[in-house]
């Protein structure tokens, strides 16, 4: 035993020189502590063999005896610093040996439990760790000869035997406490300090990785839409006509800008000269300026404003000239002071802008508009933009570049406000300068042009949607620059390009799919390639829509999603790509349409549209089933109204794609707006307003029974007919026959009784299809206009059409019947005009005799018409019984029954000497009882006398005058 | 006045057509009570005429005196507040209205109205009868919501307020209302009935009938009193004395018809198509309603057509009239059916001459 003991410690002494000195040599170590334990444990079985167990306090006791022991052995030897040195080391190695021991303990606990087969095992692997010792002791004894080969070798052997005797000690006292006592409190400390170790172990493995993978990241991860930009003007993919447009615009700033920036910085004078071949005469003075500056030191801007004043002023006459001509040229900046580009997203606008401002020796200041909205904050950049230049001697003009302008507030608010407030308040100083005003008002024109700021730097704005209404007023003042997409060929040559470059396989047919999918936008493709690449994945053709390519959430115009229902692109014959096509072709209708929103106005669209096509249709049988989808279109849409489930709307793009599906062709078709739905509901409302508006004028006892469609369908067409009969002729009322008084009578009384008159209409207002008499320049039609309802296109109705006269008749005996008719419904005389009727209808039995009588009397009538109004003006002063007298009477008996004839409806009584002798006799009868037999007695004597007086005076004096005319009589 | 007017019977004696409906009704109101009255017929068939007549059997000559009010409600539906205005004939004892003109809200006014009729209900119910009558036109053409909320509003109410309902098609007015009524039929008169009718006013205005004149007016009106009657009288202010063969005036939208009836049976193609829209639109903007276009279109081309393709067409009138009434646009369906008519059309002259 005591040879073994002195053989281990020399290896340990081995590995701990070793480790010093060499780095991979700790691996070995590490092998050989796992060898280590496979002695222990056979001293430990020996151990607890002899000794017993011993109590918990004892433990204490053998860890105080190494250290006591170490010390006093350190004292007796000599106190050379080297021995020292060597002593220190072995203490730090028996440190270690003690840490690594008790990890060797921690094993050892876990090795004895098994089958003791194990320890033949364990003996086996002690024996060859024995002769290894042995070979490195004679290494160690070979450096100790020459120092103390003697003492070395007695001292090491004796310190090793005694903290192998502790170490077995500490084992079988803790061994023997586990298995007793406090097993599973240990057994919880050893897993707690495995756990803690494990842990340690993961976070340093961690921290390694994230140290790696960050820096990779950062190396590699730049995006290509970024890394792949286009850096200079012959890279652009944009269309070679617009680059060269915009660039051409930026240049015509040269003048205004770098005319005026001559004096601040040398660096912009050598650029003005080397990329402008100028005029001989604008070189010169370049030339003269530039040493001025050359010779003196660098001084303040208001020295050198002062050293060029007085070099003009005692410079010669053609200094002067030449100053006077660079004046004049620099008063020509391009008239449109703001450029507007717009297109889809994606097509290189932004980029365009960069490297055309760039090209010309801009620096680009960019501001976007949908950022800073604004007018105050946009205002001040736009103001640092215009006036300020930077410090720096590298210092180029500026450049403003406002990005998605259509994101701007409108109204007043925002970019566009500003923008147009620079425009404006430029023109305005000078058309107060143009006017020739007085002192003050150029004073204050001064002072206004100093405050407000001109615009002196080009602009150039970028939007998608052009119709944006916040850009309206923009668009009247910019030059507009509207992009169209590129060639997919130009697209896929710069993908492949960047593909080559990146390593990623692609073939030109996917990024010919790539880019047609995604409209040839250049920003998507490249995120789209880069996010592929990044997964380890091939672009593949026929997967495009189900990879994670997306498309943008845009909505079109309405007359692109028309063009696109109705036009079919070329598919190329292979059945697969057949097959993509349709369902991508689906897909993308499905976006467009539900997108919009506005499904009602594509349905219209639709509908308006369909048959102006031409698709090849033998028996209009894809006709009909068109029809039949905008049927379902309005009955879905109806019901979803009807019933609220708004879910529904979901399945009305649907109708479209069908529509697509039956009647799209490859030629494009020519759309227009659909209007005539619109149109027709106006009118409809129009006239349905005038039949309403009718319907409530006319009396209800005749109104009740009828509605607005029978209106329509039984009523007007009739009744045109009848309002204007060709029997009637317009001439005087005293010369109709009896038929054409009572057709007139008829006719007057139904216009009465439904509101119907005519009214006086400026000949442009009537339509041209319309007979009316130009000449007169006024034209009489109906009102309300019943004759609206019955004119159709390209129709014409055989309706009769009265004379101007005619209507004008008309009108008067409208205006006559309704002035009589409110005066009879005052006095309610219901009753009485039905006794007149019975009276009349009597009376006109025996009419038949005197009606040439009459005749004559209308005639004489007519003959004196002038004397009849003279004699009507002198009837209260005649009293003598004359032949004047008895005309005028006739007359006003004439009149009257005119206005009883047109009263009465049934007016077939002719007027008669004997009726009107009749009337009077009965009334006398009536109101007289009395006097019968007076007055029949004086019929008899004075017949025609008698009559006369009786007659007048009974219309025009009341009773007590008649008793007077009968005393006279 | 027009003879339209002029002959109308005032009392249910006086009336000519449907006499045993006109004495049903008579001995219905002699007693002293009457049950909810529905009115259904077509257009032109007297049905307002005789709830004229009914009325002045009710309440006696007064019944004339009606005057027209635009009224105003505010009523209180829930959270909001509604005006609305409607034009009433109104008279002591009755209101006539016509609910559907207020659209959608058409179920505010009907309970509004009756609820203020059943307020406003007279106290001294001696001699008189104790309810009023509201007559409500155009039942036909109320929202299904307002003939529910009318189901229980006429049961509640019975007792002060009786309805008259008029309609023009009685499968459009739910059953629970019709269950609720007695159900008057007032069917279009015959052409016997309507040549009976024009020779009595052809007596009362003195004028000579020749024989057959009156059959030929009736046969041309469609069962339609009114329109006979009119047409009467425009042929008289045209040309009297009257010939066998004079002409009688059509309307001029029936013209208008037969003309896109020509065009169609002329050529069947996309561009004829087009055409013939332009042509229903005009229709329609002339406020007369789809329904009638396409039931006249259908006669129209029913006339030109052969017995072999009738009933295949009148199938599809009905299916695509079908779906007008379910949808909203009527211009899409009688487009449909004029496509499907020149398809059918078309197929069968290709397969007749080749």
């Amino acid at each position: 035993m005591d040879d073994m003991d002195m053989d281990i410690p020399l290896p340990e002494e081995l590995e701990f020189l070793e480790s010093n000195s060499h780095f991979a040599e700790q691996q070995e170590e590490e092998d050989r502590h796992y060898y280590f334990p496979d002695l222990d444990p056979t001293a430990e079985i020996h151990e607890s063999n002899s000794q017993q167990s011993p109590p918990p306090p004892d433990l204490a006791a053998p860890s105080a005896e190494p250290e006591s022991s170490g010390h006093k052995r350190s004292c007796p030897p000599s106190p050379s610093p080297p021995e020292e040195e060597k002593r220190a080391k072995v203490r730090v190695a028996v440190e270690e040996d003690s840490s690594a021991a008790a990890a060797d303990e921690d094993w050892l606990r876990y090795s004895p439990p098994p089958v003791p087969e194990g320890e033949p095992a364990v003996e086996e692997m002690a024996f060859e760790k024995e002769k290894t010792l042995s070979r490195y002791a004679s290494e160690i004894d070979g450096e100790c000869m020459p120092i103390t080969a003697p003492s070395g070798n007695r001292v090491y052997a004796k310190l090793n035997r005694f903290q192998g005797e502790e170490r077995v000690t500490k084992l079988d006292y803790n061994g023997y406490s586990t298995e007793l006592s406090s097993e599973p409190v240990n057994v919880i400390l050893e897993r707690l300090e495995q756990e803690a170790f494990a842990k340690a172990l993961e976070a340093s493995s961690e921290g390694q990785s994230v140290l790696d993978v960050p820096e990779a990241q950062m190396v590699h991860e730049r995006l290509w839409v970024d890394k792949y930009a286009p850096k200079s003007f012959t890279e652009l993919l944009s269309d070679e006509q617009t680059n060269r447009e915009v660039l051409l615009w930026l240049k015509q700033w040269d003048s205004i800008v770098f005319g005026s920036e001559i004096r601040s910085t040398s660096d912009d004078v050598l650029s003005a000269l080397k990329r402008h071949s100028s005029i001989v005469h604008n070189q010169k003075p370049l030339n003269s300026k530039f040493p001025r500056m050359s010779r003196g030191p660098r001084w303040s801007n208001g020295r050198r404003y002062k050293n060029s004043r007085s070099m003009d002023e005692s410079g010669s006459s053609k200094s002067i000239q030449d100053i006077w001509n660079a004046k004049s040229r620099n008063i020509g900046p391009p008239e449109p002071k703001i450029l507007l580009l717009c297109g889809p997203p994606g097509l290189g606008k932004t980029t365009l802008a960069h490297v055309a401002a760039r090209q010309c020796g801009y620096h680009v200041v960019e501001v976007n508009a949908s950022d800073d909205r604004s007018t105050a904050t946009i205002e001040a950049k736009i103001l640092d933009v215009v006036q300020m230049n930077s410090v720096l001697s590298d210092s180029r003009p500026k450049c403003l570049v406002v990005d998605e302008i259509d994101g701007a507030l409108g109204d007043g608010k925002g970019a566009v406000e500003v923008l147009l407030k620079m425009i404006s308040s430029e023109r305005k100083p000078d058309a107060g300068k143009q006017s020739l005003g007085k002192g003050q008002q150029e004073r204050k024109s001064s002072k206004k042009g100093s405050k407000t700021a001109s615009l002196s730097r080009p602009v150039i704005c970028i939007c998608n949607d052009l119709y944006a209404p916040a850009l309206r007023p923009l668009r009247q003042v910019a030059k507009v620059h509207i992009f169209v997409q590129p060639t997919v060929s130009r697209v896929v040559n710069r993908l492949t390009y960047i593909c080559n470059k990146e390593g990623m396989k692609a073939s030109a047919i996917a990024l010919t799919a790539l880019a047609e999918y995604t409209e040839c936008d250049i920003r998507s493709c490249l995120n789209s390639l880069q996010f592929l690449f990044k997964k380890k994945q091939a672009l593949n053709v026929f997967d495009i829509g189900s990879q994670v390519v997306g498309q943008k959430d845009m909505s079109k115009n309405v007359l692109d999603i028309w063009k696109e229902i109705f036009h079919k692109r070329r598919t190329k014959k292979i059945e697969r790509k057949s097959h993509r096509g349709k369902s991508f072709e689906f897909d993308s209708l499905y976006s467009l349409v539900s997108n919009r929103g506005d499904s009602n106005l594509i349905l219209d669209g639709i509908h308006e549209n369909v048959l102006r096509l031409n698709y090849h249709d033998p028996v209009m049988q894809k006709t009909v089933e068109c029809f039949n989808n905008l049927g379902v279109y309005d009955l879905m849409h109806q019901y979803i109204m009807h019933t609220q489930q708004l879910p529904l709307y979901v399945y009305l793009p649907l109708v479209a794609i069908t529509v697509h599906h039956i009647v799209s062709q490859v030629q494009k078709p020519t759309i227009e707006w659909p209007k005539s739905h619109q149109r027709y509901r106006t009118m409809m409302m129009e006239k349905m307003d005038i039949l309403n508006t009718w319907h409530h004028k006319i009396p209800p006892y005749i109104a009740r029974n009828l509605s607005a469609s029978s209106f329509v369908e039984d009523l007007i067409s009739p009744l045109l007919h009848i309002l204007s009969p060709p029997t009637i002729r317009p001439v005087a009322f005293q010369l109709l026959s009896d038929k054409e008084k009572n057709d007139l009578a008829q006719l007057v009384s139904t216009m009465v009784s439904y509101t119907i008159t005519y009214k006086t209409v400026k000949s442009d207002m009537l339509p041209q299809t319309q007979r009316c008499e130009v000449a007169d320049g006024l034209a009489l039609s109906l009102v309300p206009p019943i004759s609206d309802f019955i004119n159709f296109k390209d129709y014409t109705s055989n309706h009769n059409v009265l004379s101007v006269a005619m209507k004008q008749v008309l009108v008067h005996e409208v205006e006559k019947h309704k002035i009589l008719q409110v005066s009879n419904d005052k006095t309610g005389a219901f009753t009485n005009g039905g006794h007149e009727v019975i009276e009349t209808g009597t009376n006109n039995i025996p009419l038949a005799n005197t009606n040439h009588a009459t005749a004559v009397d209308m005639k004489t009538n007519e003959n004196q018409a002038n004397v009849l109004s003279q004699q009507l003006n002198a009837n209260p002063t005649a009293v003598s019984p004359n032949l004047n007298s008895d005309k005028s009477s006739i007359a006003a008996d004439c009149g009257k029954l005119l206005n009883m004839g047109n009263v009465k409806k049934p007016s077939r009584t002719s007027s008669s000497f004997f009726d009107r002798f009749k009337k009077v006799n009965v009334k006398g009868l009536q109101s007289n009882d009395r006097s019968l037999p007076e007055e029949a007695t004086l019929d008899k004597d004075r017949y025609p006398i008698l009559f006369k007086y009786n007659e007048g005076f009974t219309n025009a004096v009341k009773r007590p005058v008649r008793m007077r005319e009968f005393l006279s009589l | 006045m027009l003879w339209v007017d002029k002959y109308r019977p005032k009392t249910l004696d006086q009336v000519m057509v449907h006499t045993d409906i006109a004495h049903n009704l008579k001995k219905l109101v002699t007693e002293q009570d009457s049950p909810h009255l529905l009115f259904y017929g077509p257009s032109g068939s007297g049905k307002k005429t005789l709830i004229m007549a009914l009325l002045r059997q009710m309440f006696g000559p007064g019944a004339e005196k009606v005057k027209v009010e635009n009224r105003t409600w505010k009523i209180d539906a829930g959270s909001r507040s509604l005006d609305l205005e409607l034009t009433t004939l109104s008279s002591a004892n009755h209101i006539e209205m016509s609910p559907s003109d207020a659209g959608f809200q058409d179920r505010y006014i009907v309970q509004e109205v009756i609820k203020e009729m059943a307020k406003n209900r007279p106290i001294d119910t001696k001699g008189k009868k104790g309810f009023k009558v509201l007559v409500l036109n155009d039942v036909d053409k109320l929202s299904r919501e307002a003939q529910h909320s009318l189901r229980r509003t006429m049961e509640k109410y019975s007792a002060y307020c009786r309805l008259i309902l008029c309609c023009n098609s009685s499968s459009r007015v739910t059953e629970a209302i019709r269950s609720r009524c007695l159900n008057v039929r007032i069917n279009a008169p015959s052409e016997e009935q309507i040549v009976q009718v024009l020779e009595f006013i052809g007596k009362k205005e003195g004028l000579q009938l020749p024989p057959g004149f009156a059959a030929r007016i009736a046969e041309k009106s469609n069962r339609n009193l009114r329109r006979a009657i009119l047409s009467f009288e425009t042929c008289r202010v045209l040309q009297y004395p009257f010939t066998n063969k004079q002409a009688i005036p059509p309307m001029d939208w029936e013209e208008y018809i037969s003309e896109i009836a020509s065009d169609i049976m002329k050529e069947q193609s996309p561009k004829r198509l087009f055409q013939v829209r332009g042509k229903l639109y005009e229709l329609l903007i002339n406020c007369i309603p789809p329904e009638i276009i396409l039931k006249r279109l259908l006669y129209e081309l029913l006339r030109k057509l052969d017995a072999e393709l009738k009933h295949e067409v009148c199938h599809w009138a009905a299916y695509y009239e079908y779906r007008m009434r379910l949808g909203q646009k009527a211009i899409f369906h009688i487009e449909a059916f004029v496509a499907k008519f020149m398809s059918i059309y078309k197929s069968f002259l290709i397969a007749t001459f080749g």
